[in-house]
């Protein structure tokens, strides 16, 4: 059962959220997988479209936070479609890594022939990985971000702590994730657009309205910033912080692998 | 870290970047000087914006900034909007540093540099014009610009001389450089006058005291 205040999964259950419905925990990787499959060839321009291009704003920022140079590994967890693992590519130079990661064959598709058009190919590594159980190894990466990915993971504590597991001591992850308004006007006013309008351009633009509904049900399922950052706190991760954008519609979180 | 919401620091910042990256990528003859800047990072606090911002230089044609870094900057200036206002239209930039409100900590050379390539940035503005309005009209509007900012900046030296003129000569509002500075001249030295009449002053009073005592 879900804390409905927070966010927060009881995992005494064989049961999870997917949206605001309940199904088989074994189940919702696989239902997940038939969203983004749905939406992968337009996922940027509804991305755009959606948030009226602001969703490029927060990840200018967590790019920001990041601190990434030169030489470093960067694992883009969730990364779809490419556009952080860009702009990362740059960052870490030729001698310098990126690793994309999604759970997602349509998504990672759509971001390799993204990435190839832009020319950034060099130093990214492509790999279809699910983030409960990272197929790296321990301590081999600087940093991970994870954009828009993590309220669509089954086991969020399990995905924690394979994350700390892969982080090198030291290393940072960075969560970025639609959270819960800090004004209860602006929540309001957020809730009318996610379930009356996202849904109606889902239909229109990706002949898909349920893929978008499931999307808006699954930011309301998703823990709220304190709850996550405690979450990160369990799993083992230090000097945990977040900053709220956009009025906390958006948070990204930051924590460090001691 | 400031106060703003990052999303709105970031769209600033994004936009006023795509900005200068555009001009940099209009003015090819400071390609090389800002070339020699590569990899300075440079940290600005506005104090009456209670915002902080870096300005890291990655190649001779791009620039990048962030309302967050972790890297130690090669200088950190902090002000004013107004102080750096000033520092940025000055024609004598490293005077305008130490005598304005600026607090600068790391080295100078690299924020003076940068200064000075910027007010010498010549943006050639036909390039992209003739692109998009094709050789003949791009040629015409580029010369129309080209002198409208011919005339702009004679327009502006030529105000500035003529209000300066006007404070001066017909307001007297503001007495002229020479009699102030000759003002300033004769306080200092009725300062130093007044000091020695004082030293002299206790000097005597000291010695009536030694007088007084000893009878």
């Amino acid at each position: 059962m879900n804390d409905e205040a927070t966010g927060r999964a009881d995992h005494d259950e064989d049961t999870t959220d997917f949206g605001f419905t309940r199904v088989d925990r074994d189940a919702k990787a696989g239902m997940v997988r038939g969203v983004f499959d749905s939406v992968a060839s337009r996922y940027d321009l509804m991305n755009d479209l959606m948030s009226g291009g602001i969703h490029r704003l927060w990840k200018r920022f967590t790019i920001e936070l990041s601190a990434a140079r030169p030489g470093q590994t960067i694992l883009d967890i969730a990364g779809g479609t490419g556009d952080l693992a860009a702009k990362f590519s740059r960052l870490v130079g030729p001698e310098g890594q990126v690793i994309l990661a999604d759970i997602n064959a349509a998504m990672l598709e759509v971001g390799r022939d993204r990435l190839i058009d832009k020319g950034a190919t060099g130093n990214i590594e492509v790999v279809q990985a699910d983030a409960q159980a990272l197929p790296f190894a321990d301590n081999s990466v600087d940093c991970i971000t994870i954009a828009f990915g993590l309220r669509n993971v089954t086991d969020k504590d399990m995905a924690l702590r394979s994350m700390l597991r892969v982080l090198r001591p030291g290393g940072r992850l960075l969560i970025l994730e639609f959270s819960k308004p800090t004004s209860p006007l602006l929540g309001k006013v957020y809730d009318q657009y996610s379930f009356q309008i996202l849904p109606a351009m889902g239909r229109l633009i990706a002949q898909d309205a349920e893929s978008y509904r499931y999307l808006a049900e699954s930011i309301r399922k998703h823990p709220d910033q304190d709850t996550l950052l405690e979450m990160m706190e369990d799993a083992g991760f230090a000097e945990c912080r977040y900053h709220n954008m956009t009025g906390g519609i958006v948070a990204v979180h930051q924590g460090f692998k001691p | 870290m400031t106060q703003h919401d990052p999303a709105v620091l970031s769209a600033a910042l994004a936009a006023a970047e795509s900005a200068l990256n555009q001009a940099i990528a209009l003015a090819p003859h400071s390609h090389q000087e800002l070339n020699t800047l590569s990899g300075t990072l440079l940290g600005v606090e506005i104090t009456s914006l209670d915002l902080t911002l870096y300005i890291e230089l990655l190649t001779g044609t791009e620039l990048r900034l962030m309302s967050h870094c972790e890297r130690e900057p090669n200088a950190f200036v902090r002000g004013t909007l107004e102080d750096f206002g000033a520092l940025a239209t000055s024609d004598d930039p490293a005077a305008t540093l130490i005598n304005s409100g600026i607090e600068l900590h790391g080295s100078s050379t690299s924020l003076i540099t940068l200064q000075q390539v910027i007010s010498r940035m010549e943006i050639d503005w036909e390039a992209p014009l003739v692109d998009v309005l094709g050789d003949v009209m791009g040629h015409q509007i580029a010369q129309g610009l080209r002198r409208f900012f011919r005339w702009g900046d004679g327009a502006r030296a030529s105000l500035k001389r003529q209000v300066s003129e006007y404070i001066l000569e017909e307001g007297r509002l503001t007495p002229p450089k020479a009699e102030l500075e000759h003002f300033y001249d004769a306080v200092q030295s009725v300062a130093i006058r007044v000091e020695r009449a004082q030293s002299r002053v206790e000097k005597l009073l000291a010695r009536a005291a030694t007088r007084g005592t000893t009878q």
